[in-house]
C-alpha cells in the first residue's frame, strides 16, 4: 500500500504576524517556515506505520503545493522519514485550486491511503481533505484522530461529539487528521537527514484549476479591555460582576 | 436564490447551536432579500423540527432514508448538494463543527462554492461577497472574497446568538433512496462519554491547569461548574500527566472552544493554551502568581490561592440561586 | 634446588596465565573506538602524583579514605619487598636488596609498620562490608558475585598481611636467637616475635619459610585474580589516572563527523548534494562496546565498585534508576559478554543484544543531570558522564528517539531559536521599564566605536519572567560602572546547551555555528553571561568549532570590580541577612567556580552559612541534563526538594543563586515546602544591587 501525506508549509507558531501593502498581505520577513503541525503528526502516523511491517505499508509520499521556497520544508518531511515527495510547482491560492492540484497528482500516481491535516495553522481553512476526496470522488473520514490497522486492513478511529467511533472504508480514500493521530511528532535521525539530500523530489507544472476564494485583507484582533482584579478576601465581587457586569451568569 | 443551512440533529433533536446556526442564515438571507430553508438528515420528529421555524426557517426539510444514517460524507455530501441545487440555493450554511467540516469541502466541490471556514460575523459586504474569518489561530482575522456563484459559509460555534423569529414553518420530510453500492463507510464500534456537558457545547467552562497542584484537589473546581451549569477543562501538563481525561485538554493542539465564560484556574497561560480559548467571550483567571501571562488575556482576575477561592464561589453562585 | 625449580616454573605459570588475560584484552581494546590523543605528559604526571599517589579524591571521605590510602600507600612499599621476593626465588639468594644499605632498612621497616596497620584495615574494612548496612555498597547493580568478590579480594590482602608479618616474625625470631645480623629494621615483627617465647630458631625458620611462600604464591594467585575482580583497580587505578581527560568536567567531546554534516548543510552548494564518497558509515554515538572508545573501557576496567559516584548522583540519590557505577559495570560485562564472540566471529558480529536496553535502559540515561558529580567524586578519574552522553547521542541522532518534551524543545530551539515556544521579537522586553538605554549591536551607529563587551542575555534572561529581573539588576550595575557593553538583542539566539546536553549534537552544532557567524559580524572578542550554561559552552565548547573568546562570567566580574574598588557596596538592608549559596553544577564543578560568589556574599551579608553539601559536594538542583523541560523519571523524591530542604537545614534567611535553572528549583522548592514568603530566593546580582542601593 502506498500512503499520500499532504503537506503544507506555515509559519512557526511564535512568529509575530506582520502585514505590508495597506494589510493586504503577510510581511514574510524573518518568517521561519515549519511543517504544518497538524500535517507534522499525520507523517508521524504514516511513518509509524510504514515501520510495522504487518501493515503492508511499503511508502510514504509527501505531496505540496508551492513554489520553489518551499523546498526546506519537503526535505525536512523526507529527513524525518518520508520515500520521497512530489511538488506543484504553483504558489498556492485557495484551498480549492490546492486540492484540484493535489487531485491531479493522485490520479497521475495513485495512492491507497491519502492523510491531510484538518486545518493549517495559517488559514485554518479545514477544507482541503474534503476537497481532495470529492475531485477524486473517493470517501473521506474526518475529525480522524486514530489510524491503525487490523488484519491488514485500515480502520478509523472518527471524533463525534461526546465520543468516538471506529469506522472501516474501503482503499482509497482520504483521512482528515487531527490531533490524536500520533503522540508526538518525529524528529529527524542524522541518517534522515543525510539521506534527505538526495531523495527524490518530483516537479510537476500545475494543470489548469480555478481559485474560488481570495483574501482581500487583513486585521489585527482588538485588543481586550484590560483585566480587572477583585481581591482575594471578597470572590463574591467576582460573581456580581459576571452576574451584572458581564452578564455571563 | 435561497440560503439553505444544513444542522445535523442528535438522534432527533437540535441543540443551541443549531438554533444559533438557523438565525445567522436568516440574518444572511434578510441581507440578501431572499428565504431560509433549514435542512437536517435522518430521523427526526415533526415537533422537533418546527422548533427549526422559530428562528426564522421558512422552510424546513428533514431528508430521510435507511442508507442515510450511515454517516458517510460522500452520500451526506451528494444529498445536501442535490437539494441546494435543486432548491436554487446561492448559500449554504453549516456549523464549523465536526459535522459542518467533513461535508463542507466535499459539497463545495459539487457545487463549485467557494468557502468561507470558522466566519464569526455575517458578510461584511455582499459585493463582492466578503466575510470575517479567523486566521494565523487566531493572531489576526482576514476578510476573504468568495468569487464564486454559490458560497458556502461555515460558522464558528458560539459566535451568533440565537434570535427568535418564529415563522410558522411546517416541516416536509422527503424519504431518499441511496443505491446501497454508494455507502462505503460502516462504523463498527461507538463509544460514548455518557451525562457530562459536551466542553464544545458548554456556555461556560471551568479549567485547572498545573497551579492547582494535585489531581486531588480538583474537587472544588468541579463543584463550580457543576454548579453554574457548565463543564470542566483543563490545560495541557494536566492531562499529559493523566490528572484529567484528555478530552478535557483544550489549548492549540487539544480543543478550542468559544464559552461564553472561561475560568482559568491555576492555569499561567502560556500562548498554546490561550490560542486554545481565545475566543471566549470572557475569561476569569485565579493564580496565585501575579505576574502570569493569563492575566494579560483575561477580562477578570483574582491574585490567589485557587484552594480557598474557590469554594468562596461556589459559595457565592448558591447565595446568588436562592 | 628443588624450591628453586619451584619457584621458577609458578613464576612461569602465573606470567603466562597473566599474559594469556593481558592478550585477551588487549584484543578487546582492539575493538573499541580511539578517544583523546594523550599529551601534556606533565600535567598528567602532576595529576597521578596528586590523585592516585596523594590518594586526594579518596579523601573527600576523610575517616575511611584515610585507611584506604593506608592501604594502598602500605602496597606501594610492600611492592618492592614482594620485587625482593621475586629475585630471590629466581636467583636463589636471600635479601639480595639489603644492599641499598639505610634506604633498605626505611623500606622494610615502613613495609613493616603498615603490614600491620593494613591488616588491621582490611579487618574494618570486612567487617564493615559484612555487618554494616553501608548504602552504597547496595543497589540492583551490585549482586552478590560483587560481594563475594569484594571479601575475597580483601580476604587475600589480609593473607598478604599476615603472611608478611609472620615472615618477618620468623626472621627476626630467627635473627634474634641466632644473634646473627639482621638485614632491615623490623620495629612492628620484633615485637610480635616475642610473644613467640620458647619457639627454636628452627621453629621461627619453618614459620619464615612457610609464610614466604604463602606470600609470594598469594600474590601469584591475587595477581591472576585481579584482571577479573573489581580489584582490577589495584593495576589499572594509577595508569587510568594518568590517562584522565584533562578538559574541565563541564566539557563535553566534540563530534567530529557531526561537524562535517552541518558544515554540507549550511553550505548552500552542497546543501542538496550527495554525501561525500568518503563519507563513514560509523555509528553516531554509543550502542553498544564497539562504538565505546578506549578510554570508556579503561574506566570500566579501573572501576573499583566502591558506589561513591552512585552515592553523590542526585538522581539515585531520589530513587531513580541511574546508577553510574552500574553504567560502567555494564560496559564491563558486556564487553566480558560481546568480546569472545567477536574474537570467534570478527568485529561485526552481532549477537541481537547491545549495551543500549539489554544493560542500560533509556530510563537510567534520561534521568542524568550532567551534574558531573560522579565523575568529580571518582577515585580513580572514571569519567561517566561523557558515557551517558555519547548513548543519548546515539538515541537522539541514530533513532530519533527522546523523551517527547525534549523533542518539543528540539523542534523550539530548531524553529524560533529558544528551547521555549517564544519569538525573537520579544528577546529586549526585560529592557523595558529599565530607567536608563541598553545599547544593541543593531542598533549601534555605523562607524563608531566598538562595544568592549557584548552581554551575552541567553534564552532564561529574555524569556522567563524571574529571571528576566536578573538580567536588569546586571544591566544595572554594568551601567553604573559605566562599562562599555551592548546586548545582541533579536539576533541572539539558543547557544544550543539544553540539545548538546539532551543528546542531539547536529543541532547543537547548527546554533554553535549560527552563533559564532553572528558574533563575527561584531567583531566580538569578549562575552560576559549571567547564565553558567552560556558561560560553560562559550568558554569550553565553542573553540572546537572555532568560537574563541574571552568568556566572562558575572560573578568574576562583579567580584573582580568590587577588589578593585570599582563597585562599592553598603552592607545596608543586608546587614541582618543570614544567607546560604547554592553552588551551580555548571560553575561549580563543571569550572571550578566557588570563590567567587563567596566573596560576594561575605561582603555584603550579616553572616555566611554553607549548606552541608557545599562547593564540589554541592547536590545539584535537579534541572541540567534537560530536566528542566521535562517531567522527572520515576523516584521517590524530587531532585530540587531534597536540596531545598538542605538550604532550609542552614536557616538562612537568603537563598543565593546564581543560575536561572536552578532559581527556578530552588523557588519552587520553598513554595513546595510552603516557605516562599519567609525565606527568599535571590540571585547574586539582585544581592549586590540591592547593597548599591543601600
Amino acid at each position: 500500500m502506498k500512503i499520500l501525506v499532504c503537506i503544507s508549509n506555515v509559519p512557526d507558531t511564535t512568529t509575530k504576524i506582520k502585514f505590508q501593502e495597506g494589510n493586504t498581505s503577510i510581511d514574510t520577513t524573518g518568517i521561519q517556515w515549519v511543517i504544518n503541525p497538524w500535517d507534522e503528526l499525520s507523517l508521524t502516523r504514516a511513518l509509524e506505520l510504514k515501520d510495522d511491517a504487518s501493515t503492508g505499508i511499503k511508502s510514504v509520499t509527501v505531496a505540496h503545493v508551492g513554489p520553489a521556497a518551499s523546498e526546506p520544508v519537503i526535505r525536512k518531511s523526507l529527513a524525518i522519514g518520508a520515500d520521497d515527495a512530489v511538488r506543484v510547482n504553483l504558489a498556492a491560492q485557495d484551498a480549492y485550486s490546492v486540492a484540484a492540484q493535489l487531485a491531479e497528482v493522485v490520479r497521475k500516481e495513485g495512492f491507497d491511503i491519502i492523510l491531510c491535516g484538518i486545518e493549517s495553522s495559517d488559514f485554518n481553512g479545514s477544507a482541503v481533505g474534503g476537497m481532495l476526496a470529492e475531485f477524486l470522488d473517493i470517501p473521506s473520514v474526518s475529525s480522524v484522530s486514530g489510524l491503525k490497522f487490523e488484519n491488514g486492513a485500515p480502520v478509523l478511529t472518527r471524533e463525534i461529539d461526546g465520543g468516538r467511533e471506529s469506522v472501516v472504508v474501503p482503499v482509497p480514500f482520504v483521512a482528515v487528521v487531527q490531533k490524536g493521530i500520533s503522540k508526538e511528532p518525529r524528529i529527524a535521525s542524522m541518517r534522515g537527514i543525510m539521506t534527505a539530500r538526495t531523495k527524490p523530489v518530483r516537479i510537476c507544472e500545475p494543470v489548469a484549476s480555478d481559485s474560488l476564494t481570495e483574501i482581500s485583507g487583513f486585521e489585527k484582533p482588538v485588543p481586550r479591555a484590560s483585566c480587572k482584579y477583585v481581591d482575594a478576601d471578597d470572590p463574591a465581587r467576582l460573581i456580581e460582576l459576571l452576574q451584572n457586569e458581564a452578564k455571563v451568569i | 436564490m435561497s440560503v439553505l443551512v444544513y444542522t445535523e440533529n442528535w438522534d432527533g433533536k437540535f441543540k443551541k447551536l443549531s438554533y444559533e446556526l438557523v438565525s445567522y442564515g436568516t440574518s444572511v438571507a434578510a441581507m440578501l432579500g431572499t428565504e431560509v430553508i433549514a435542512l437536517t438528515i435522518g430521523k427526526a420528529t415533526d415537533d422537533e423540527l418546527a422548533r427549526l421555524g422559530n428562528y426564522g426557517a421558512g422552510r424546513i426539510i428533514c431528508l430521510t432514508g435507511d442508507q442515510l444514517s450511515v454517516p458517510d460524507s460522500r452520500v451526506h455530501a451528494k444529498v445536501i448538494a442535490d437539494l441546494a441545487l435543486k432548491e436554487g440555493c446561492n448559500v449554504v450554511i453549516f456549523s464549523n463543527n465536526i459535522a459542518g467540516k467533513a461535508l463542507a469541502p466535499r459539497v463545495s466541490v459539487r457545487l463549485k462554492a467557494g468557502i468561507g471556514s470558522g466566519v464569526s460575523r455575517l458578510p461584511l459586504s455582499l459585493d463582492p461577497f466578503t466575510v470575517y474569518k479567523r486566521a494565523y489561530s487566531g493572531n489576526a482575522f482576514a476578510h476573504v472574497v468568495i468569487k464564486s456563484e454559490i458560497r458556502i459559509l461555515t460558522l464558528a460555534q458560539n459566535s451568533f446568538d440565537a434570535v427568535e423569529k418564529p415563522t410558522g414553518a411546517l416541516p416536509e420530510t422527503v424519504t431518499i433512496d441511496i443505491d446501497g453500492s454508494m455507502i462505503k463507510t460502516s462504523v463498527t464500534e461507538t463509544q460514548k462519554q455518557g451525562g457530562k456537558i459536551l466542553l464544545t457545547d458548554a456556555d461556560i467552562v471551568v479549567s485547572g491547569g498545573r497551579g492547582m497542584k494535585s489531581p486531588d484537589n480538583w474537587a472544588p473546581l468541579v463543584e463550580l461548574a457543576s454548579i453554574l451549569n457548565g463543564a470542566t477543562a483543563c490545560s495541557r501538563p494536566v492531562s499529559d500527566e493523566g490528572w484529567r481525561p484528555h478530552e478535557e485538554h483544550t489549548g492549540q493542539t487539544g480543543k478550542i472552544i468559544a464559552p461564553n465564560l472561561y475560568i482559568a484556574v491555576g492555569i499561567s497561560g502560556a500562548t498554546q493554551h490561550l490560542a486554545g480559548v481565545s475566543s471566549s467571550k470572557y475569561i476569569v483567571a485565579i493564580n496565585t502568581d501575579k505576574d502570569a501571562p493569563i492575566f494579560e488575556a483575561a477580562q477578570y482576575g483574582i491574585v490567589g490561592d485557587a484552594m480557598k477561592v474557590l469554594p468562596k464561589l461556589v459559595e457565592a453562585v448558591k447565595n446568588l440561586k436562592k | 634446588m628443588i624450591k628453586h625449580l619451584i619457584f621458577t616454573v609458578t613464576l612461569l605459570i602465573t606470567i603466562a596465565v597473566f599474559g594469556y588475560t593481558v592478550n585477551r584484552l588487549i584484543k578487546f581494546f582492539r575493538f573499541t573506538k580511539a578517544a583523546f590523543p594523550v599529551r601534556d605528559f606533565g600535567k598528567r604526571f602532576n595529576l597521578m602524583m596528586r590523585v592516585a599517589f596523594g590518594q586526594t579524591k579518596i579523601f573527600r571521605r576523610p575517616v575511611i579514605g584515610f585507611l584506604h590510602a593506608l592501604v594502598f600507600w602500605g602496597f606501594c612499599v610492600i611492592l618492592i619487598g614482594s620485587i625482593e621476593m621475586v629475585i630471590d626465588g629466581l636467583a636463589g639468594t636471600e635479601r639480595s636488596l639489603r644492599f641499598l644499605g639505610p634506604v633498605y632498612n626505611f623500606i622494610i621497616a615502613s613495609g613493616d609498620i603498615f603490614a600491620i596497620l593494613v591488616a588491621i584495615s582490611i579487618v574494618i574494612f570486612l567487617v564493615r562490608r559484612i555487618f554494616g548496612r553501608i548504602r552504597r555498597f547496595e543497589g540492583i547493580e551490585m549482586k552478590k558475585k560483587s560481594h563475594i568478590d569484594a571479601n575475597i579480594s580483601l580476604s587475600l590482602i589480609l593473607l598478604l598481611m599476615i603472611s608478611l608479618l609472620a615472615m618477618n616474625t620468623g626472621y627476626t625470631g630467627k635473627m634474634m636467637l641466632t644473634g646473627e645480623e639482621m638485614a632491615g629494621i623490623y620495629p612492628v615483627s620484633r615485637i610480635l616475635a616475642g610473644f613467640f617465647r620458647g619457639m627454636s630458631p628452627d621453629g621461627f625458620s619453618f614459620m619464615l619459610e612457610i609464610s614466604w611462600w604463602t606470600h609470594i604464591l598469594t600474590i601469584f594467585v591475587f595477581a591472576n585474580y585481579l584482571p577479573y575482580s573489581k580489584h582490577f583497580h589495584v593495576f589499572m587505578s594509577v595508569p587510568n589516572v594518568f590517562l584522565s581527560r584533562l578538559d574541565p568536567l563541564g566539557k563535553l567531546t566534540n563530534m567530529e563527523n557531526i561537524t562535517r554534516e552541518v558544515r554540507l548543510m549550511l553550505n548552500p552548494e552542497t546543501a542538496f548534494a550527495a554525501s561525500p564518497a568518503d563519507a563513514p558509515p560509523e555509528r553516531f554515538g554509543i550502542r553498544d562496546v564497539e562504538d565505546a572508545t578506549w578510554k570508556n573501557y579503561f574506566d570500566s576496567l579501573s572501576c573499583t565498585e566502591c558506589g561513591r559516584c552512585t552515592s553523590v548522583c542526585p538522581a539515585n540519590i531520589t530513587g531513580k534508576k541511574l546508577s553510574p557505577r552500574k553504567i560502567m559495570m555494564d560496559l564491563r560485562a558486556r564487553m566480558k559478554e560481546k568480546g569472545p564472540l567477536m574474537i570467534k566471529n570478527g568485529r561485526d558480529f552481532s549477537d541481537s543484544r547491545s549495551l543500549l536496553r539489554d544493560f542500560i535502559s533509556e530510563e537510567e540515561l534520561w534521568a542524568c543531570t550532567t551534574c558531573n558529580a560522579c565523575a568529580q567524586e571518582c577515585p580513580v578519574n572514571i569519567n561517566q558522564p561523557s558515557l551517558i552522553v555519547d548513548m543519548r547521542r546515539y538515541l537522539v541522532l541514530e533513532e530519533a528517539s527522546a523523551p517527547g518534551e525534549l523533542k518539543s524543545v528540539f523542534s523550539n530551539i530548531e524553529n524560533n531559536g529558544a528551547p521555549w515556544q517564544y519569538s525573537a521579537e520579544e528577546r529586549l522586553n526585560w529592557t523595558r521599564d529599565l530607567d536608563f538605554e541598553v545599547p544593541v549591536f543593531s542598533s549601534l551607529p555605523e562607524g563608531g566605536k566598538m562595544p568592549e563587551y557584548l552581554f551575552w542575555v541567553g534564552c532564561a534572561g529574555a524569556f522567563d519572567d524571574r529571571y528576566k529581573k536578573i538580567v536588569k539588576a546586571f544591566a544595572t550595575i554594568l551601567n553604573k560602572l559605566n562599562i562599555s557593553y551592548a546586548v545582541l538583542g533579536k539576533e541572539e539566539t539558543c547557544t544550543g546547551d539544553p540539545a548538546r546536553r539532551a543528546g542531539n549534537e547536529m543541532l547543537y552544532q547548527m546554533q554553535a555555528m549560527l552563533v559564532i557567524e553572528i558574533l563575527k559580524t561584531y567583531g566580538i572578542k569578549k562575552i560576559i553571561t549571567t547564565c553558567p550554561h552560556c558561560f560553560n559552552i562559550f568558554k569550553n565548547e565553542y573553540p572546537d568549532l572555532g568560537g574563541n573568546y574571552e568568556v566572562i562570567n558575572y560573578l568574576q566580574f562583579i567580584n573582580k570590580n568590587i577588589e578593585e574598588g570599582n563597585l562599592k557596596l553598603k552592607k545596608g538592608s543586608l546587614e541582618n541577612m543570614s544567607i546560604t549559596f547554592h553552588d551551580p553544577c555548571y560553575l561549580g564543578r563543571a569550572n571550578g567556580i566557588y570563590s567567587e560568589p563567596r566573596s560576594i556574599v561575605r561582603s555584603l551579608a550579616g553572616s555566611f552559612v554553607e549548606m552541608d553539601r557545599n562547593r564540589s559536594f554541592a547536590l545539584c538542583c535537579g534541572a541540567g541534563g534537560g530536566q528542566m523541560f521535562k517531567e522527572a523519571e520515576k523516584g521517590d523524591k524530587e531532585v530540587f526538594i531534597e536540596r531545598t530542604e538542605e538550604a532550609l537545614a542552614t536557616n538562612a534567611g537568603v537563598i543565593a543563586t546564581a543560575c536561572p535553572f536552578c532559581m527556578t528549583m530552588i523557588t519552587d522548592g520553598l513554595k513546595y515546602k510552603n516557605r516562599e514568603e519567609e525565606i527568599k530566593n535571590l540571585d547574586i546580582a539582585e544581592l549586590v544591587v540591592k547593597a548599591m542601593e543601600g
